[in-house]
C-alpha cells in the first residue's frame, strides 16, 4: 500500500500565519503603550428595530468628541471612541462592555444601552470599577434605587418620574380649564409603558383629583396593527387620552388612529411626540397633540440649542433625537470634569462629577447638574406643548418647574422605599 | 464452570479490558481538557479569553443538551431556551431573595427545572416533528411572557437588577473572576462528561433507536414516551446549568435569556457544529462565538456575515463542521486502506 503525502500548509505559510497571529495578539498592548489617546468604550444598539437609538447616540458623541479633541482633548489626551453593537441583548452588552475594557483598553465607558442592557453594563461597571456614564436608559430605578448605587457610575439621561410629574401637572391644568374628567390611557405593554403611565396618572390625579381613568389599552411593543386599540378607545368615549408610545409604534398608532379621526374627538397627551423621529415620520401630524419635549431645537429657545441642532443636522443630514442630546451632554460632563482635575483618572473624574454643574445648551437655565447623592442628571429642559404639522412642530413649550419636580420626586422616592 | 464456559470467559476477558479502557478514556479526556482549560490563565493574562471560555461553557452546555434531543432522539425542540432562562432566573432569584449558599441554590434550581421540565415534557413528547417543535416554542413564549408580566418578582423587561450575590463557599469565591472561570470550566467538563455517559449508555442507544424508528422500539417493548420524557428532563437540567453559568457571568438574568432567539441560537450552533458527533455542538459554540465576537468588532452588518456562514454550511457542506471532518477522516482512512 502506498500513501502519497497530501500537500498541506507550507512552512512559509505557517510562519506567516504565526507571525500574523502574534501581531494580532500583541497589537493591542503595543498600541496601548504607544498611545497618548484615551479610549472610551461605548456599547449601544446599532442593529435591529431600535438601531436609531445607537446611531443617533453615536452621532452625538462623535460630534462632541470632535470638539473636545479640537480643543486639545481631555487633559491633553485625544479621545478615541470605540463603539460596538450589542444588538439589544443584555448578555451581549455585558460581553461587549467587558471586552472594551479588558481587550481594547478603554478607560471609561459611555453606556448607550436601553432598559435591561443598561443594567447589564451597570454590573460590568460594578465588577470592573471602571467609570461609566449611562446615556440612554430612562428607568428611574437605575439611579434612584440605592441597591444600584456604585461610586463609579452616573446617569446622564432624563427620567420617567420627572416627565410624569411635569406631564401630570401640565395635563391637570388643561383638565381643569377644559373640564376633562374622563381619561383613557394607551401605552406599550412593558415596564417603561406601565410605570410611566402609572406615574403620570398618579400626578394627574394629585393635581386634578376629580379625574377618572375609564379605559386602558396596552398594545404590545412593536405591534403592527392598532385597530383593536383605537376602536376600544373610541368606544369608551374619553375626553382625554394619555400615551407613552414611542418611535415607530407611536407613528404607526397615529397614522392608524387618523383613519378613525380619533384626534378630533378627544384631547391627546403623547409624552414622546415632540421628537423629530416621530414628528417628521407621521404622514398627517394632527394639530394640537400635547407632548412632552424629547429633543426639539426650539426648546429651550436659546441660540445655543438651535445652533447645536443645526450643526447636528448639517453633519448627519437628519435631526438629533432625545438620545442625541443626552449623549452629547455626557461628553460635555466628562470634558468639564477632566478639565477641572486636569487628569483622566476615572476615580478623580467620578469624584468631581458628583454635584458638577456645567453650561449646556439643553439646560432649563442654560446649565445642567449631575446630582451628587444619586449620580443622576437634573436641571435639563423639560416641558410640554402642543404640536402643529410643520416646523417648528411645537411652537410653544411650557417649561416644567424643577422645584416642584424635586419635591415630588423626593416623595416618590420615599414611597418606593428608596430613601 | 464447564470447559466451554471457561473458554468463553478467557475470550471475553480482553474485550472487557477494552470496554473498561473505553469507559475511562472519556474520563481521562475530560480530566486532560479540564487541566488544559484551568491552566489557561497561567499562559495568558487576557481576561477576554477567560470571558470567552465562560460564555462557551454556558452556551456549550445548552447546545450539547439540545443535541441530546435533536441529534440523539430526533426531537427538534424550538423552545429549549426556556430552560436556559429558567436556570438563570431560578438561580438569580434564589440567591437574591433567599440568600442561601451557591451549592444550595444550584441544586434547588436543578430541582425546579426538573419539575417544570417534567410537566412541560409530559405534554410535549406525545407529539411528533413539527407539532413537538411548535408546542415547545409555545411553552417557551409562555415562560417568557410570564417573566415580562410578573414584574414585581422577576423585574419584568429590565431583568433581575442589583447583581446576583456570590458568597464564598468551600474556599471558592465566584465574585473573583479567576474562580468563576475555573468553576465554569468544571461545570462544562462535568456536564459534557455526564451527557457523554448518557449518550453512550444503553439508554442513549435506546434514544437512537427511537430516533431511527420509534415504532420498532415500541414493538421491542420500550416505553417510548417515558424514554423521551426522561431525555427531555435530562436535557433541560443541562440547559439550566448553562443558564446558571450565564447568570453568574453577567451577574443578572434578563428576559432575553428565555426568548425564542436563544433556542434559535441553539439550533444554529448545532447546525454549525454538527449533530452526529458528540462534540459537534461544542465546536459549533466555539465557532459561533468566535464569529460573533470577531464580526461585531468590524461591522454593524454582522447578520449578513452570519447568514452567509450558515448558508455555506447548509448549502455548501450540507452538514455541520465536525460531521464534515469526521466524514473526511473516514473517507481518508478508507482510501488509505485501499477500500
Amino acid at each position: 500500500m502506498t500513501r502519497t503525502r497530501t500537500p498541506g500548509i507550507s512552512r512559509r505559510s505557517t510562519l506567516a500565519l504565526m507571525g500574523a497571529g502574534a501581531m494580532s495578539v500583541a497589537a493591542p498592548w503595543v498600541a496601548r503603550a504607544q498611545a497618548k489617546t484615551i479610549k472610551i468604550g461605548m456599547p449601544t444598539i446599532l442593529s435591529g428595530r431600535v438601531a436609531q437609538l445607537g446611531t443617533s447616540s453615536r452621532n452625538a458623541v462623535l460630534l462632541e468628541v470632535e470638539k473636545v479633541n479640537a480643543a486639545g482633548g481631555l487633559a491633553g489626551r485625544q479621545i478615541e471612541m470605540v463603539i460596538r453593537d450589542s444588538k439589544g441583548q443584555p448578555q451581549e452588552a455585558a460581553r461587549v462592555a467587558r471586552e472594551l475594557v479588558n481587550t481594547d483598553g478603554c478607560e471609561w465607558l459611555i453606556d448607550g444601552e436601553a432598559s435591561s442592557g443598561s443594567f447589564a453594563v451597570h454590573e460590568v461597571a460594578r465588577d470592573l470599577g471602571v467609570l461609566c456614564v449611562h446615556t440612554c436608559s430612562e428607568a428611574s430605578s437605575l439611579t434612584a434605587d440605592p441597591k444600584q448605587h456604585i461610586p463609579n457610575a452616573f446617569r446622564c439621561v432624563r427620567q420617567g418620574i420627572h416627565d410624569s410629574i411635569v406631564g401630570g401637572s401640565y395635563a391637570a391644568a388643561i383638565s381643569k380649564a377644559k373640564g376633562l374628567k374622563k381619561w383613557a390611557t394607551c401605552s406599550p405593554d412593558y415596564a417603561y409603558g406601565r410605570d410611566t403611565t402609572g406615574e403620570f396618572t398618579l400626578y394627574l390625579k394629585r393635581f386634578a383629583p376629580d379625574v377618572e381613568v375609564i379605559s386602558d389599552s396596552w398594545p404590545k411593543l412593536f405591534q403592527p396593527d392598532y385597530t383593536e386599540v383605537v376602536t376600544k378607545i373610541l368606544q369608551a368615549k374619553p375626553q382625554a387620552l394619555y400615551s407613552c408610545l414611542w418611535g415607530g409604534d407611536l407613528t404607526s398608532w397615529i397614522d392608524q388612529a387618523n383613519i378613525y379621526a380619533m384626534f378630533g374627538q378627544m384631547e391627546v397627551f403623547a409624552v414622546n411626540m415632540a421628537d423629530y423621529t416621530a414628528l417628521t415620520v407621521v404622514k398627517n401630524l394632527p394639530k394640537g397633540i400635547h407632548s412632552g419635549n424629547r429633543y426639539i431645537k426650539t426648546f429651550p429657545a436659546t441660540p445655543e440649542n438651535a445652533a447645536w441642532g443645526d450643526a447636528y443636522k448639517a453633519k448627519y443630514n437628519e435631526y438629533p433625537t432625545n438620545w442625541s442630546w443626552q449623549n452629547a451632554t455626557a461628553v460635555m460632563f466628562l470634558a468639564e470634569a477632566a478639565k477641572k482635575v486636569n487628569s483622566t483618572d476615572g476615580k478623580k473624574i467620578a469624584e468631581v462629577l458628583k454635584g458638577l454643574t456645567i453650561k449646556c445648551p439643553f439646560g432649563a437655565d442654560g446649565t445642567v447638574t449631575m446630582r451628587g447623592d444619586d449620580h443622576t442628571l437634573v436641571g435639563y429642559a423639560i416641558g410640554w406643548g402642543t404640536t402643529i404639522p410643520q416646523e417648528p412642530y411645537v411652537p410653544e413649550v411650557k417649561a416644567g418647574d424643577w422645584k416642584t419636580i424635586f419635591e415630588l420626586e423626593a416623595e416618590w422616592k420615599k414611597s418606593k422605599g428608596y430613601t | 464452570m464447564t470447559e466451554l464456559e471457561a473458554g468463553c470467559a478467557e475470550r471475553l476477558a480482553p474485550a472487557r479490558d477494552v470496554a473498561g479502557l473505553h469507559r475511562y478514556r472519556d474520563v481521562l479526556i475530560a480530566l486532560i481538557a479540564f487541566a488544559v482549560l484551568a491552566s489557561l490563565p497561567l499562559f495568558s493574562s487576557s481576561k477576554s479569553l477567560l470571558d470567552f471560555v465562560i460564555r462557551c461553557s454556558a452556551y456549550g452546555l445548552f447546545a450539547t443538551s439540545l443535541n441530546l434531543l435533536v441529534g440523539y432522539t430526533g426531537l427538534t425542540s424550538f423552545g429549549h431556551g426556556m430552560f436556559f432562562g429558567l436556570g438563570a432566573y431560578s438561580f438569580g432569584l434564589i440567591m437574591q431573595k433567599l440568600g442561601v449558599s451557591i451549592p444550595v441554590a444550584f441544586v434547588a434550581t436543578l430541582a425546579i427545572t426538573a419539575v417544570i421540565a417534567a410537566v412541560i415534557g409530559a405534554i410535549c413528547v406525545r407529539l411528533k416533528e413539527i407539532y413537538f417543535a411548535f408546542v415547545t416554542l409555545a411553552f417557551q413564549m409562555l415562560i417568557h411572557s410570564t417573566i415580562l408580566s410578573w414584574a414585581s418578582f422577576t423585574g419584568g423587561d429590565q431583568g433581575l437588577r442589583g447583581g446576583i450575590p456570590r458568597p464564598a463557599f468551600l474556599g471558592i469565591n465566584l465574585a473573583d473572576h479567576a474562580h468563576l472561570y475555573v468553576a465554569s470550566c468544571a461545570l462544562l467538563i462535568l456536564g459534557l462528561l455526564a451527557m457523554r455517559q448518557i449518550a453512550q449508555s444503553p439508554f442513549g442507544y435506546t434514544l437512537r433507536m427511537i430516533r431511527d424508528n420509534a415504532a420498532r422500539a415500541s414493538f421491542l417493548g420500550i416505553d417510548v414516551w417515558r424514554a423521551k420524557l426522561t431525555v427531555f428532563v435530562l436535557a433541560a437540567l443541562f440547559a439550566s446549568m448553562g443558564g446558571m453559568v450565564m447568570a453568574l457571568f453577567v451577574s443578572g438574568a434578563y428576559p432575553e435569556f428565555a426568548y425564542w432567539t436563544i433556542s434559535g441560537e441553539g439550533i444554529f450552533i448545532n447546525m454549525l457544529g454538527g449533530v452526529s458527533t458528540f462534540l459537534g455542538p461544542m465546536a459549533g459554540t466555539v465557532l459561533l462565538l468566535l464569529l460573533n465576537d470577531t464580526v461585531t468588532r468590524f461591522t454593524d452588518y454582522h447578520g449578513i456575515v452570519l447568514g452567509v456562514v450558515i448558508l455555506f454550511f447548509a448549502l455548501g457542506l450540507r452538514k455541520g463542521l465536525l460531521d464534515f471532518v469526521a466524514e473526511w477522516f473516514a473517507h481518508r482512512r478508507d482510501a488509505g486502506e485501499g477500500r
